[in-house]
């Protein structure tokens, strides 16, 4: 008994070990020659997408002459930061990529809060499926998803509120997107009800169960969705140009649109166009925070997706 | 039960909304075909009474002056290369607006890229300004009732009416007429057209290579402007500056980013020397024929043959970059400024561009440029547009219901001093005279310490100096444009005011199309067939002179291709639209 017993593990051992080896012989033509074939253009892809970026800073810090006679590549010609003092200083030195720059920080900090918070309330009673109100709230809402008053009558909308020209009017229409508030239905849905049930033996009324036992519990959600809102917020520049006449309120997206599409072409002969360097290195300054986060947080954007989509 | 009761009443409730709809259309119809169109007069009598006890001051001559502060509302495109600041209202043009005429301009700014998308948005949503200057196509606005037929009151205005009169505009202003006799627009009106676009030469490598482009453009034709090229070309191998590969003519303005997929510039300007759309101007391919006296598709006419023979000629001789036709204007550029090539296009505004940019690359004093005049194809006139029109300036419906007929007029007068006065023309071009500029033998000239971008005055190298443009809003494009032709040219530099003489000298003008006046309908017709034929026209003009395709083993295929895209329809509509003189 004792010898099977210790034959067996070492019979095991040696059947994994013949197994990998086995494998490895396999691997050794065929295989190699898909990895490094693979490897090779999961690169090459890999620098196409990142040549126009990198192509990008390196004309930001090239002189204008240099971009001029075609002469930038990954690296800079002309090596100066005098285009990023400019771009910063404005034409009229005073300031305004800072004032936008912070016009955008003010809109995605205040907007994600917001859209958090009413998207919240907004798919957790809808995550109830014994709440009667649903059968008419949850196609009501889908419904929006797939049918919208029109530009015009949106626009009408926001003039009649007198929120044309006011921070809100930038960030009302988009502060609740019926996906996200789909996604977040859906994990709500997951949470145990006998939790909830328990909080509302100890006490707590609904407000107080989703404050103090849905939300804790939600917060892989929320993070994913603070995520989303916030990009949202930080990349609109639509709202802008429709409701925001105040160049004043503008967020620093709607700017850097508006400089990178310059004039309208030779068509227009009162056209000219901004210098490439002007150019790249407005697109370098707004996309720099969001770059800078993105590694970390990229994987959420996978997960979130997944979040409120797997319902057991 | 209720089911079918239900289904019932929604059918009976469809039926009816359907038979209303239908039943307003035919009225609409009705009305638009029996109501009598407008003529045009040739002269415009003015309804001025200089008695009148007005509240304001106005006439030929005179300032518009309101006794009391009036403010009206104003869209304004607003361009990002020079936008507007807070000095502008406080201290610059709208002040010195203010100031003259009492006036204040309540501006709702839009940057220029959006800037008819949102002054649509505005007009649809019934929230637009009383003033909406910078429109090229109204045809937006027409049908829908916002915008005042302003034709019906243009004898309000004596500047405009003067400027009409003197000038004869009667015939251009009819080709912005609508169906109806009526137009929407004030157009910014021109004395005469001056040439815009043409191409620029490295005059220095043309002279080394023995070339006398200064004589022989008199009356050259294309075939002789390909001879100087290849003379140059083989001078420019020879000195090592480019190999027999190389082609010496790389152009911009007719990739996909500025050319749309037409060829551009390059083939706008070939064309028309041969009497064709083609490039930026192909629009639908419809224009009138002098000989005929009627409307032609003409990129099927043998002019249209001709032209692409010719323009292939001038890849299949290696001097014109096949590449033209896709690069970007960057590239092309680039190529022009480091002495690649020895030819670009180039327009009025560009020649300063060009000087610094070449100045920065090969050192001032080693290049010379010369724009040349445009080569003769099968006729010697000149490649400006035969319309004396420029945009113009739309006013609300709002205006007339909120200030009323009398209200009304008054802005109207005020608005035919902005835009159609001498006076207000130098100041929102110039600045003020004494403070901005100064009139110096009949020429106007900037003030030390002040430049200006769109005057062609450049900065000190230190900028030290303030441009009028950005600081005060002068020179800006929502206010000057059309005038006479000594306005038109008082900014010129001489270069430039030399090839605009030189053409209108060498060149004969081209006459003016009749004017034809489309329904509603009918434009969408015409829309309907032009989108796709002339996608095919472009895709085959591309092939024709890239080479890609044999032009004569081809060409019946091509008209054929066109047929079948229904060429015919559009010249059906055009002949029912003009019936001939």
């Amino acid at each position: 008994m004792s010898n099977l017993e210790k034959s067996t593990p070492e019979f095991k051992v040696e059947e994994i070990h013949i197994h990998n080896r086995k494998n490895k012989i396999k691997e050794s033509t065929g295989y190699k020659v898909f990895t490094v074939v693979n490897t090779i253009i999961m690169i090459l892809i890999a620098f196409a997408t990142l040549y126009p970026f990198l192509y990008l800073v390196s004309q930001s810090f090239s002189s204008k002459e240099a971009i001029i006679a075609g002469h930038t590549s990954l690296i800079p010609k002309g090596f100066n930061i005098d285009t990023y003092i400019y771009v910063i200083k404005g034409q009229h030195n005073n300031y305004e990529f800072l004032r936008y720059y912070g016009n955008t920080i003010l809109y995605t900090v205040i907007g994600t809060v917001l859209s958090l918070f009413f998207s919240c309330m907004l798919a957790y009673p809808l995550s109830k499926n014994k709440l009667k109100i649903n059968r008419f709230l949850s196609p009501f809402v889908i419904f929006t998803m797939y049918f919208g008053g029109g530009l015009i009558a949106n626009y009408v909308l926001i003039l009649k509120l007198e929120l044309k020209d006011t921070m809100w009017g930038f960030i009302l229409p988009m502060l609740i997107s019926t996906y996200y508030v789909i996604l977040m239905r859906s994990f709500f849905m997951n949470i145990p009800k006998d939790l909830e049930e328990a909080g509302e033996i100890d006490g707590l009324n609904k407000f107080g169960v989703f404050w103090h036992i849905a939300r804790p519990l939600s917060t892989p959600i929320i993070a994913t969705m603070t995520l989303f809102y916030a990009v949202m917020y930080w990349n609109n520049w639509f709202n802008a140009k429709l409701y925001l006449q105040d160049k004043k309120k503008w967020p620093v997206a709607y700017y850097l649109q508006t400089i990178i599409r310059g004039g309208g072409g030779a068509s227009d002969p009162d056209a000219e166009q901004m210098s490439a360097n002007i150019k790249s290195c407005a697109m370098v300054l707004t996309v720099l925070p969001i770059i800078c986060v993105y590694p970390f947080i990229q994987r959420y954007y996978v997960q979130g997706m997944m979040l409120g989509g797997v319902k057991e | 039960m209720k089911t079918t009761t239900l289904k019932k009443l929604s059918c009976i409730g469809l039926a009816v909304s359907m038979l209303s709809g239908f039943v307003a259309c035919n009225k609409n119809t009705e009305e638009e075909t029996s109501s009598e169109a407008t003529t045009i007069p040739d002269q415009i009598e003015t309804t001025e009474d200089p008695d009148a006890n007005l509240p304001y001051t106005y006439g030929l001559g005179k300032t518009f002056h309101a006794d009391q502060p009036v403010t009206y509302t104003m869209f304004f495109s607003d361009a990002s290369w020079y936008p507007m600041v807070d000095t502008w209202k406080t201290e610059g043009i709208f002040k010195e607006i203010e100031n003259r005429t009492n006036v204040t301009l309540d501006i709702k700014s839009y940057d220029s890229g959006d800037y008819m998308d949102n002054i649509t948005l505005d007009i649809n949503a019934g929230n637009a300004a009383y003033i909406i200057p910078k429109i090229y196509d109204d045809s937006a606005f027409v049908d829908g009732g916002a915008i005042v037929p302003i034709s019906d009151y243009v004898d309000k205005m004596p500047y405009y009416t003067d400027f009409y009169n003197t000038y004869n505009l009667a015939d251009d202003i009819k080709t912005i007429t609508r169906a109806n006799g009526k137009y929407y627009k004030l157009p910014g009106m021109k004395e005469a057209n001056l040439i815009n676009y043409s191409f620029v030469i490295r005059k220095d490598i043309w002279d080394a290579a023995g070339v006398d482009v200064v004589e022989l453009q008199k009356d050259w034709d294309w075939a002789e402007f390909l001879d100087a090229l290849q003379k140059v070309k083989k001078y420019m191998v020879a000195q090592g500056m480019c190999s027999e590969s190389d082609y010496i003519w790389s152009d911009l303005w007719c990739g996909n980013e500025s050319g749309q997929g037409s060829g551009g510039n390059l083939l706008g300007v070939m064309g028309s020397t041969y009497e064709v759309n083609a490039g930026w101007n192909i629009g639908n391919g419809m224009r009138y024929d002098q000989a005929s006296d009627k409307y032609i598709f003409s990129p099927t006419t043998d002019n249209f043959k001709q032209f692409v023979t010719t323009a292939n000629s001038f890849v299949a001789a290696g001097i014109l970059d096949p590449e033209t036709f896709t690069q970007d204007d960057a590239t092309a550029t680039a190529k022009y400024y480091s002495g690649k090539t020895a030819i670009m296009s180039i327009n009025q505004g560009q020649w300063a561009n060009y000087e610094e940019n070449m100045t920065a690359q090969l050192g001032a004093g080693n290049f010379e440029n010369y724009v040349i005049t445009i080569p003769v194809g099968t006729t010697n006139n000149s490649t400006v547009a035969p319309e004396r029109l420029e945009n113009g300036v739309m006013i609300s419906q709002k205006a007339l219901d909120e200030l009323g007929e009398d209200g009304f007029i008054q802005m109207l007068r005020f608005v035919d001093w902005l835009f159609y006065s001498h006076e207000a023309y130098d100041l929102t071009k110039w600045g003020i005279e004494g403070v901005h500029y100064d009139v110096v033998d009949g020429q106007k000239v900037l003030k030390d310490g002040f430049c200006c971008g769109g005057l062609g005055y450049g900065n000190d190298a230190e900028g030290s100096m303030t441009d009028i443009r950005l600081q005060w809003g002068y020179a800006g494009g929502n206010f000057w444009y059309g005038g006479t032709v000594a306005e038109m040219t008082d900014n010129l530099i001489p270069p430039v005011a030399d090839y605009v003489n030189r053409d209108a000298e060498y060149r004969d003008t081209p006459p003016l199309a009749p004017g034809i006046a489309p329904t509603a309908d009918q434009n969408e017709e015409i829309n309907l067939i032009a989108t796709p034929l002339i996608s095919n026209v472009n895709s085959w003009t591309l092939k024709f002179i890239t080479g890609q395709e044999d032009i004569n083993a081809k060409w019946d295929e091509y008209v054929k291709s066109c047929e079948d895209l229904n060429a015919q329809g559009l010249v059906d509509i055009y002949a029912q639209l003009y019936k001939g003189k």
